[in-house]
């Protein structure tokens, strides 16, 4: 398995309290798979990549429990020099969502098209600049030779995404974490990026963790899909599964809450209340408060069911 | 109810006139829900800028019950700031964090009137009940609140007034999805309850489909396709829209993504392509198409496509 995370709790240190942003996620992902991790803002899917990275806010993020491991090798018990130079940007690369605040504005593209490969010692002199161009080629810059010395702000939103998505590639990593790497695009330049994604995961057989809140981009990306809700997992499948016969209440309720192109419904179906503190979040099942479904036993955390075919969603529902 | 007619606005800047909004004509019944549709730059906010009287057209004229908003006499003016009002897309930054909820919502009412203490209590009391918030509420600030529920106070204050027409610029895009559809349950419910219109700005074509009774599909400034909403996404005509409904991703692991219908990127307001606008990323575009700005052209009832293609075959 290219990356096996099991029981990963990371807690952030704030002046209110510690707030349990990922408690107890375990997820894998193969060689050239996308797995999507879904859910709504503090939900935890963030905190969940910057944690593979170990790229946590200073002084108050912590990993406390569990174990990351990436083709075999726990990245829980490396030392910070090691994950510099092993792993974050070499084996391990990362987009975010906003291109603008991802690139320096002060430096040319092709510098920083450059620098990981440089950090990482792959290349230098003529050999670099080829190599770099050779990476904006595969992103589809047009002209990558000419635009070399060209700053960010020369480039449209999504010709950015592109020139990010070069810099993550450029050292040919194993594990690729996109997050919402194209909410801040529009729609037509979004599935430019789509494809984009799909074609250099074909090309390099790399591994995605694609974190999104779009149940849409999440269907026409991932080969599996984990729903995530304060803090935890509670149902991963294959695509299909989750978006034909989703098992959990709460994947049921987002994917009735969303309007759909093409359907004539006049009401969407919302869900009441809000999520959870995860300062407190209670004991049992973290959606119980809003579920339509809630019985007695959702008091106690509930268990993790297998539904077969890599299908599985924690909730007490399932297990009578 | 509200009507624009060929309105353009452009801003002078010191790199050339950004061509925002270039004649853009369409019509809003009473108790209808308009759209306007588009992407980033494409002059949707600007339009609902001038409605709001915040932006004043370079040409052409708003009409509000067939009165131009721009000589409208002072009284009527001021009626009409009353009787439209709006919600912002982002309930964090459009809520004075410095007062109590129950000040946000009296600004517009008193603005207009002056109601006795214990009427205007009671006309918040009432406002924060429609958005389904305790009365209780008018006594906090509005950090003590979630964004799901930031918003909804937003709605209450632009219902405070007791306003004919609301302009919704992007009302739920800042919000979650399971917080989504609660607000725009509610922003359905008001409209029925109270008759009220609405001019919606969004990006987000589910939702457009799902809310508007009609949609104008903005490119550059220009509308490229207006009609009513069923008929527009159930049989498009300009190839714009047929990019833009194309390109969205559904949440159906079946539907394939279609890259095809619109490539390269979105041109400058600044130097806009010659003809029509789409033409540079147009999958049809032939000779006509950059020489010559395409006229609205009737392809159904009520229903309007911008494309020298409808032209030819019609001709």
């Amino acid at each position: 398995m290219l990356l096996q995370v099991e029981q990963l709790r990371t807690y952030l240190h704030l002046r209110r309290g510690v707030l349990r942003a990922v408690d107890g996620v375990s997820l894998h992902v193969a060689e050239a798979e996308t797995l999507g991790l879904v859910g709504e803002s503090g939900s935890g899917k963030t905190m969940t990549g910057l944690s593979l990275l170990r790229l946590l806010p200073r002084g108050a993020g912590r990993i406390e429990g569990g174990s990351i491991r990436l083709d075999g090798q726990d990245l829980t018990a490396l030392t910070e020099a090691d994950m510099a130079r092993d792993i974050r940007g070499r084996r391990i690369a990362m987009i975010m969502q906003d291109p603008m605040t991802s690139l320096n504005p002060v430096f040319s593209i092709g510098d920083q098209v450059a620098a990981p490969l440089r950090y990482h010692d792959i290349a230098s002199g003529a050999v670099l600049r080829s190599q770099v161009i050779d990476v904006l080629k595969r992103v589809r810059i047009p002209s990558p030779e000419q635009r070399l010395g060209d700053y960010p702000h020369q480039f449209s939103g999504g010709q950015r995404q592109r020139i990010v998505a070069a810099m993550a590639i450029g050292c040919t990593p194993r594990l690729l974490i996109a997050d919402e790497p194209t909410t801040a695009l529009d729609v037509t330049i979004q599935v430019q990026i789509i494809s984009l994604l799909k074609r250099i995961q074909q090309d390099a057989g790399l591994g995605i963790v694609l974190i999104t809140h779009d149940l849409g981009v999440a269907a026409s990306l991932c080969h599996r899909i984990a729903v995530m809700y304060a803090g935890q997992i509670v149902e991963t499948a294959p695509v299909r599964a989750i978006y034909k016969a989703p098992a959990h209440p709460y994947t049921q309720a987002l994917l009735a809450a969303i309007p759909r192109l093409h359907a004539t419904e006049r009401r969407l179906t919302a869900i009441p209340g809000q999520p959870p503190s995860l300062i407190d979040p209670p004991e049992g099942c973290r959606f119980a408060a809003r579920c339509p479904h809630r019985m007695d036993r959702c008091a106690e955390p509930p268990p993790v069911v297998d539904l077969g075919n890599g299908h599985s969603a924690a909730c007490w529902k399932l297990a009578a | 109810m509200l009507e624009a007619d060929a309105i353009t606005k452009h801003y002078r800047t010191s790199r050339g006139t950004v061509r925002a909004v270039e004649g853009v004509s369409f019509s809003l019944p009473k108790r209808g829900t308009l759209a306007l549709v588009g992407e980033s730059g494409c002059g949707k906010t600007t339009i609902a800028k001038m409605v709001l009287l915040l932006e004043r057209p370079s040409g052409g004229a708003i009409r509000f019950e067939g009165q131009d908003i721009a000589t409208m006499p002072r009284l009527a003016l001021k009626a009409y700031r009353r009787r439209v009002q709006a919600v912002f897309q982002d309930p964090y930054a459009s809520l004075n964090p410095r007062l109590r909820v129950g000040r946000i919502i009296a600004e517009p009412i008193l603005a207009h009137e002056r109601p006795g203490r214990a009427a205007l209590d009671k006309r918040i009391a009432e406002v924060l009940d429609i958005v389904g918030l305790p009365a209780a509420a008018a006594r906090l600030y509005p950090h003590e609140f979630s964004g799901g529920q930031r918003q909804r106070i937003a709605i209450a204050r632009a219902l405070a007034p007791r306003p004919e027409l609301m302009v919704l610029d992007e009302p739920v895009s800042a919000l979650d999805v399971s917080i989504r559809a609660q607000v725009l349950n509610l922003l359905q419910d008001i409209q029925d309850e109270y008759g009220l219109t609405y001019l919606i700005i969004a990006h987000d074509l589910a939702l457009v489909q799902h809310f508007s009774s009609s949609v104008a599909v903005i490119y550059l400034g220009r509308v490229a396709e207006a009609g009513p909403t069923g008929p527009v996404f159930a049989d498009p005509r300009h190839p714009y829209t047929q990019a833009l409904l194309a390109a969205v991703p559904l949440p159906d692991p079946d539907h394939v993504l279609s890259e095809a219908a619109a490539a390269g990127e979105i041109a400058s307001a600044l130097h806009p392509p010659s003809g029509c606008a789409f033409h540079p990323r147009c999958p049809h575009a032939f000779a006509a198409c950059p020489a010559s700005v395409p006229p609205p052209h009737a392809v159904a009832d009520g229903h309007i496509a911008a494309c020298h293609l409808l032209q030819e075959t019609h001709a």
